[in-house]
């Protein structure tokens, strides 16, 4: 129990005190406690949770395999792709880059050979291998992930009359380098693949949006409103739409709303022509201009609605969430609250 | 403590710091004494609302929808046979928000274990899984429960955001859970894991300190915890009087947020008329 509950309490209080306190201390130890080491400690412990992290991952995967529970068949290519990372991570660069010493006699020879093995026009290639300054070396742009490749293309500038060598990617570069498996990997199937779960937001943003904007009450009626105007406003067609368009429609609104309070048919229809006759009459006195007044411009509108009461609520939510860190890290430094590490 | 004793050290404190100050502060950040400040007030607030509550006070705390759904969707999932998912966030431990998500796994798991109902915990990270796995085995043990807890109930998934999103909209369409809880640090992937928890019909419980993603969980999730109400969950659901002391000295806090809020609006407007000479917003504006 001690090495399980005082020594991480221990820890918790003493860390946390001092990245509280150290941030209005000016020590230079204490600064560089907080602001690297501490950091640091961070990532090497959570560098070695990560092996925790793939153990469980294969050790489940895996049992479910053998077990050959409901659905295996998605933990064998969990496991095939794990191990598919860990082959190019781990054991197979690529990465062989072929790098030019010397173009030797006959550039136009070795541009061919170039031109024809990476598709690349043979003037431009022959234009650089010209230009190459005496004792410069010019590094292919195609890697190969293959060595044989690579091999075979050196023999054949050889031959042309270059002086060539082959360079590969080192361990660590390998993960960033062109050419690469990792690389290769990484350009061709996983960022497609996050790209494509991340396009599907657009699908699901419609309709949550859908639901959200259905009138249902009177906050949902004034979720679509800001939103209709939000929308318009943003985009270029919003400023092409007449202030005096948008008055018009207020004014029916207005004629539609003092209707359902009143129940009145009379009184709401006598607001609306009445509503519309002040809106003609102030548009022809002032010559209908599109952006005047500016209240009922759209894109105004919208910016007020961005930026007064949308940043006002956001505010206030995000004042209640400080607060709640400040009181939930308290409890958690002074070992008030200990249910995170599993006490009741 | 009680209200004189708490005075007389925050007194004695306030005198050591004052006598600190006068000899010149050394190591201190003069730029942030406000902040500093602030920070003693707060903790000292909600540190003597912890000792009264401590004491036997009782402290009211207004109903909170989303929590008390807590133990609806665990059983709305015993009464369906259907498992129950948690998500705890995508992010790390270092984050107040995972600590709060893990706190509120540790009571949804004493429900599956009191209900015998199935529950399962992907995570982002490994260290939130050490972290779950402990809370869960416990929950299960403070039941009298342990023979229900599997080792796989809390399992990793992936590091990369996206990917986890995938890994989770998975298991939610294989498995069909009853409930849902999303209760941690979100990113752009909460609203593909709402709606897709949604899609099956499942009650939705989100809680989340991220501000941009709660209308995506407003919209898609049957109840979420807005702002501090997430914060507060462990307190709500625990009743543990200290906890609810802290809650307390944070409404007190959050009066005098809006008190301040409002008075440094009169006194700048003040300012921008020229009726005053004294500029508050520098005072207020963090160094």
């Amino acid at each position: 129990m001690f090495w399980k509950r005082q020594v991480p309490l221990a820890i918790v209080f003493i860390v946390g005190v001092l990245t509280l306190f150290g941030w209005f201390i000016t020590h230079d130890t204490i600064r560089s406690f907080i602001e690297d080491d501490a950091t640091q400690w961070y990532d090497v412990i959570a560098s070695f949770a990560v092996i925790l992290g793939a153990l469980n991952l294969l050790k489940l995967q895996g049992q479910k395999v053998l077990r050959r529970k409901k659905d295996w068949q998605y933990s064998v290519l969990t496991i095939l792709g794990f191990l598919l990372a860990f082959f190019a991570g781990f054991m197979f660069r690529g990465g062989h880059h072929i790098t030019i010493t010397n173009v030797g006699f006959s550039p136009e020879e070795v541009a061919q050979v170039i031109s024809d093995k990476t598709n690349v026009e043979y003037e431009k290639i022959l234009g650089g291998l010209k230009e190459l300054p005496e004792g410069d070396e010019e590094t292919l742009d195609k890697s190969y992930m293959r060595m044989s490749k690579a091999v075979t293309l050196a023999e054949e500038l050889r031959q042309a009359g270059a002086e060539v060598n082959i360079r590969t990617e080192k361990w660590g570069s390998h993960l960033l380098s062109e050419g690469t498996l990792f690389k290769w990997m990484f350009d061709n199937v996983f960022t497609p693949l996050l790209a494509t779960m991340f396009a599907l937001l657009a699908f699901f943003v419609a309709s949550a949006s859908y639901r959200a904007f259905r009138i249902r009450n009177f906050e949902a009626t004034l979720l679509l409103g800001a939103g209709i105007i939000l929308m318009l406003g943003r985009v270029p067609i919003g400023s092409t739409i007449s202030t005096w368009f948008v008055a018009y429609i207020l004014v029916l609104i207005l004629g539609i709303v003092i209707g359902s309070l009143l129940k009145n048919r009379i009184i709401a229809l006598i607001s609306i022509i009445g509503g519309l006759l002040l809106v003609t009459i102030a548009g022809t006195l002032s010559g209908w201009p599109i952006d005047k007044p500016a209240f009922l411009y759209l894109p105004k509108i919208q910016e007020w609605i961005y930026l007064y009461p949308n940043i006002a609520g956001m505010r206030a939510v995000m004042i209640g969430i400080a607060l709640g860190m400040v009181g939930t890290s308290l409890r958690v430094i002074l070992g008030i609250e200990k249910s995170f590490m599993g006490e009741k | 403590m009680s209200f004189r004793q708490t005075l007389m050290v925050a007194g004695a404190l306030t005198v050591l710091f004052i006598i600190y100050w006068q000899l010149g502060h050394p190591y201190f950040n003069a730029n942030r004494l406000v902040m500093f400040l602030c920070v003693i007030i707060l903790s000292g607030t909600i540190l003597y609302y912890i000792g009264k509550a401590n004491r036997g006070e009782e402290i009211y705390l207004r109903t909170i929808p989303g929590l008390n759904a807590v133990e609806e969707a665990v059983g709305r999932a015993t009464e369906m046979g259907k498992p129950v998912l948690f998500i705890p966030g995508i992010v790390d431990m270092d984050q107040v928000e995972t600590v709060a998500g893990v706190i509120v796994l540790g009571h949804v798991a004493r429900l599956t274990a009191r209900y015998e109902t199935e529950l399962e915990v992907p995570v982002a990270r490994s260290i939130v899984m050490e972290a779950a796995t402990e809370i869960t085995k416990e929950a299960y043990l403070a039941e009298g429960r342990p023979d229900q807890y599997r080792n796989d109930m809390v399992h990793y998934l992936t590091d990369e955001q996206f990917a986890y999103a995938a890994g989770v909209d998975g298991i939610i369409l294989r498995r069909k859970p009853a409930a849902i809880f999303y209760q941690g640090k979100f990113y752009a992937e909460s609203l593909i894991l709402a709606e897709t928890g949604n899609s099956i019909g499942a009650i939705q419980v989100a809680g989340t300190g991220s501000p941009a993603q709660i209308p995506f969980f407003v919209t898609a999730c049957d109840y979420t915890l807005i702002g501090e109400e997430f914060f507060a969950a462990s307190a709500y659901l625990s009743q543990k009087p200290a906890l609810l002391g802290s809650l307390k000295g944070q409404d007190l806090a959050k009066f005098v947020v809006m008190a301040s809020v409002i008075l440094v609006l009169i006194l700048n407007a003040m300012y921008d008329l020229g009726w005053i000479v004294f500029d508050i917003t520098k005072i207020f504006t963090v160094q």
